[in-house]
């Protein structure tokens, strides 16, 4: 009983005390718990505040990369071998960087575009492309372009980047040099329609080489020196040819007028044709060509394309002055002691001619699979279609030189026995002669170019300039001779011949 | 001079000996996603029947995939939108040709809702506020006083341009969430109450359709068959495949088959509308 009575006391003491134990230490889990609890809100607070500054940060790379998307960066550079047959050329090979060429493109918000386009070739660094495009939002039809931008013609428009064989057709080259100008142009190509409508506004100078007496080019910066400015147009629009393929046609004006630089035009066939008031009168630069494209599917892509072109390119003349003063010559006559001063004033005129001149090529391509690609382009020039080839050499204008000689007598008092005589000589020159700026020419040009990928391609390039004899005749007059020196050893061009200049060209680009 | 123009002749000839060497049975088609599932399900079928040609099926927008034919990464490109004017141009100075456009099927444009959102019906004005950011909030058409959430496509979409071209018609809002294709921007919007979202009819399960009318008076439809047909639903618009030339051999027979009849039974269980 007594160890029955000793165990309740036992378990009633312990339980009791137990329960105190436990409740005790509930009350410290719980709180435990809710510090546990405070720390997590704490950790998730701070989480939180983490993840929101991560997403900010993350909506501030948003916001600066979707900047970076305005900027486009485009190039391509082409390397190559050259390899000349001409007799004046020497080296007769080379290696060269023919372009190289970063275009940097900017369109801060819908429909406002700015270009750069410099090209980095070594000791040669030149602005290409540089001009502000303005798209019209709304009809998505109205492109305004200022700045210096290609001219609108096919081939100047077309990138030798994508061009079947190394160069452009001489008659492009001739007419439009650095294929770029300095101007204004709205472009109207409806968003349904295959039509392009190009206006466009230049100073009519850029590319040009404009000799001066010394034959020195005035015209070296491109900037305009005069009032008039050019205007060229032109109108395209593509026939789709159902699933065959597709002919696109267009033609183009040029309108403009260039300082003469000297009081006298010259016709295309080197007759007189009018005197100026001044040097600073124009003459004229008018021409028009017509253009077709067609795009035939024949076991691939096959493309014949073709421009003709013809109208009149005036040349800028120049008159220079000099004058020499000789020594001092005495004559006595009649007891009076006359010192003579003879002044010579020289004055080299070159008139400006307006040259009537025609050109074409025709392309013919044709793709063979996805990788290669075969051309011929046949072009021709005629500078100066008034002069025939026999006459070139022949044909000039030569005012016949006129000299004039003048007296200024001064005594010293009435009975002097001294005179002095400043005598005044004008020799005025002024000629211009046919020769090589007026000889035809007609070029072949075959290719072949392999495409790596959409980056790299090949090309290999074999071009054949073909120049019209001329000045041809039994007495052996009017030949058309160039003198060079390759090495010391001195050569003659003589264009009564064909004059071997063909070029081979292997070329790898690399586009981005 | 003539010894160099024979050997120019002879170069050329063996190169022109490349055009009539055997195809490969391979096709390999790329580019828009909204016209993946369709595709897929044309090759699906076509190689069960022609088991010597392998079809190989891949997405990453209508733009990639004509970046793909111009590069010569695919034979055929799939795009829910038209070739522009500059990507022909691109084809035309690589192959010389302009490429050939198939209409293939045609597709209305859904606009998908979350199917808790009381608004039923949208014109294309107010659609083209809610995608440009001048309408921000729910209210302003008819729905609960909340911002209004907005999923679209990547820029390399065809889709993208089709919309922004015919709808939006400026610059789409800052805070448009981009998504990598139709069904991921169907699946932001069912689990999404402010959602709002565009894309393919094929895709839209689990959201709301939302009804569309050209203006205000004019009365509301929603995309499917009759409407697409009847040209009364007014986003509508053809999918393309683009190739770079008439297609001959395996190429042909492929396309011949996806035109046939049997072809476009297949766009209109895909959810899409037969071209003809």
């Amino acid at each position: 009983m007594k160890k029955i009575t000793r165990l309740l006391l036992t378990f009633g003491l312990i339980i009791p005390m137990l329960f105190v134990s436990t409740s005790s230490k509930a009350q410290k889990q719980v709180d435990e718990l809710k510090k546990e609890q405070d720390t997590l809100k704490e950790n998730v607070t701070t989480l939180r505040d983490k993840i929101s500054g991560v997403e900010e940060r993350i909506a501030t790379a948003e916001g600066d990369l979707a900047k970076l998307t305005k900027i486009k960066l485009s190039g391509y550079i082409q390397a190559q071998y050259m390899h000349y047959e001409a007799s004046n050329a020497y080296p007769s090979n080379v290696f060269m960087l023919r372009r190289v060429r970063i275009k940097f493109q900017y369109e801060p918000i819908n429909g406002v575009v700015f270009v750069l386009q410099p090209d980095f070739l070594p000791g040669n660094i030149t602005l290409k492309d540089a001009y502000v495009q303005l798209n019209d939002r709304w009809l998505k039809t109205f492109s305004l372009f200022a700045g210096k931008f290609n001219r609108p013609n096919y081939e100047v428009e077309y990138s030798s980047s994508s061009r079947e064989v190394p160069e452009r057709s001489r008659v492009i080259r001739a007419i439009y040099p650095d294929e770029r100008a300095t101007g204004a142009k709205l472009e109207i190509a409806p968003p349904k329609i295959p039509l392009k409508v190009q206006l466009a506004l230049f100073n009519g100078n850029d590319g040009l080489t404009i000799l001066d007496a010394a034959g020195v080019n005035i015209n070296p910066l491109n900037n305009d020196f005069d009032n008039h400015k050019d205007f060229m147009g032109r109108v395209t629009y593509t026939f789709k040819l159902g699933q065959i393929g597709a002919l696109g046609i267009g033609a183009h004006g040029y309108y403009g007028k260039i300082k003469a630089n000297t009081l006298d035009v010259l016709n295309s066939d080197y007759t007189y044709n009018r005197t100026n008031d001044n040097i600073g009168q124009l003459v004229k630069k008018n021409w028009v060509g017509f253009e077709a494209q067609l795009y035939f599917d024949f076991l691939g892509g096959l493309a014949l394309k073709g421009e003709y072109i013809f109208g009149v390119n005036g040349t800028p003349g120049y008159t220079s002055k000099s004058s020499a003063v000789s020594p001092m010559t005495s004559v006595i006559k009649n007891d009076t002691l006359t010192l003579t001063t003879l002044t010579t004033i020289t004055t080299n005129s070159r008139p400006a001619i307006e040259k009537n001149f025609q050109g074409y090529y025709i392309y013919l391509i044709k793709n063979i699979g996805k990788r290669h690609q075969i051309a011929a382009r046949y072009d021709y020039y005629d500078p100066n279609s008034k002069v025939s080839s026999d006459q070139i050499g022949i044909a000039k204008w030569d005012a016949a030189v006129k000299t004039t000689t003048t007296d200024k007598f001064t005594y010293a008092g009435t009975d002097a026995v001294i005179a002095t005589n400043a005598q005044t000589k004008t020799v005025v020159v002024n000629t211009l002669k046919s020769g090589t700026s007026d000889i035809k020419y007609q070029t072949i040009t075959l290719a072949y170019t392999y495409y790596f990928d959409d980056n790299i391609k090949i090309m290999l390039g074999y071009e054949i300039p073909l120049n019209k004899k001329v000045g041809v005749n039994d007495k052996g007059v009017g030949n058309v001779t160039t003198a060079y020196a390759v090495n010391g050893e001195p050569g003659v061009y003589d264009y009564s011949n064909t004059i071997k200049q063909n070029t081979l060209t292997l070329r790898l680009q690399v586009k981005f | 001079m003539k010894l160099k123009f024979g050997i120019a002749s002879i170069v050329m000839l063996a190169i022109l000996g490349f055009a009539f060497m055997p195809a490969q049975k391979k096709i390999t088609v790329k580019g828009s996603d909204t016209m993946v599932i369709l595709a897929q399900k044309w090759a699906e079928v076509y190689m069960k029947s022609h088991a010597e040609t392998v079809v190989q099926v891949t997405g990453g927008g209508s733009g990639t995939g004509i970046s793909a034919l111009i590069n010569g990464a695919t034979d055929i490109c799939n795009s829910s939108r038209p070739m522009k004017q500059t990507e022909m141009d691109k084809l035309k100075d690589r192959y010389a040709s302009l490429g050939v456009e198939i209409p293939c099927a045609k597709d209305g444009i859904t606009i998908f809702l979350h199917e808790s959102n009381p608004v039923k019906e949208l014109s294309l004005k107010q659609l083209s506020n809610i995608f440009s950011g001048k309408t921000r909030n729910w209210k302003e058409v008819g729905g609960p006083d909340e911002d209004i959430k907005l999923y679209g496509r990547e820029n390399s979409s065809g889709t993208y341009v089709f919309f922004k071209d015919q709808v939006v018609k400026a610059d789409y809002a800052a805070n448009c969430q981009t998504l990598p294709g139709t069904a991921a921007v169907v699946n932001a919007v069912s689990k999404d109450k402010l959602g709002i979202g565009y894309g393919g009819a094929a895709y839209a399960a689990g959201v709301k359709h939302c009804a569309v009318k050209k203006d205000d008076k004019s009365p509301a439809f929603v995309a499917n068959a009759e409407t697409v047909k009847k040209g009364q639903y007014p986003i509508t618009r053809y999918l393309y495949m683009y190739l770079k030339n008439r297609p001959t051999g395996e190429m042909k027979a492929y396309i011949d088959w996806i035109l046939s009849p049997e072809g476009q039974s297949l766009v209109t269980a895909v959810g899409y509308f037969p071209v003809k």
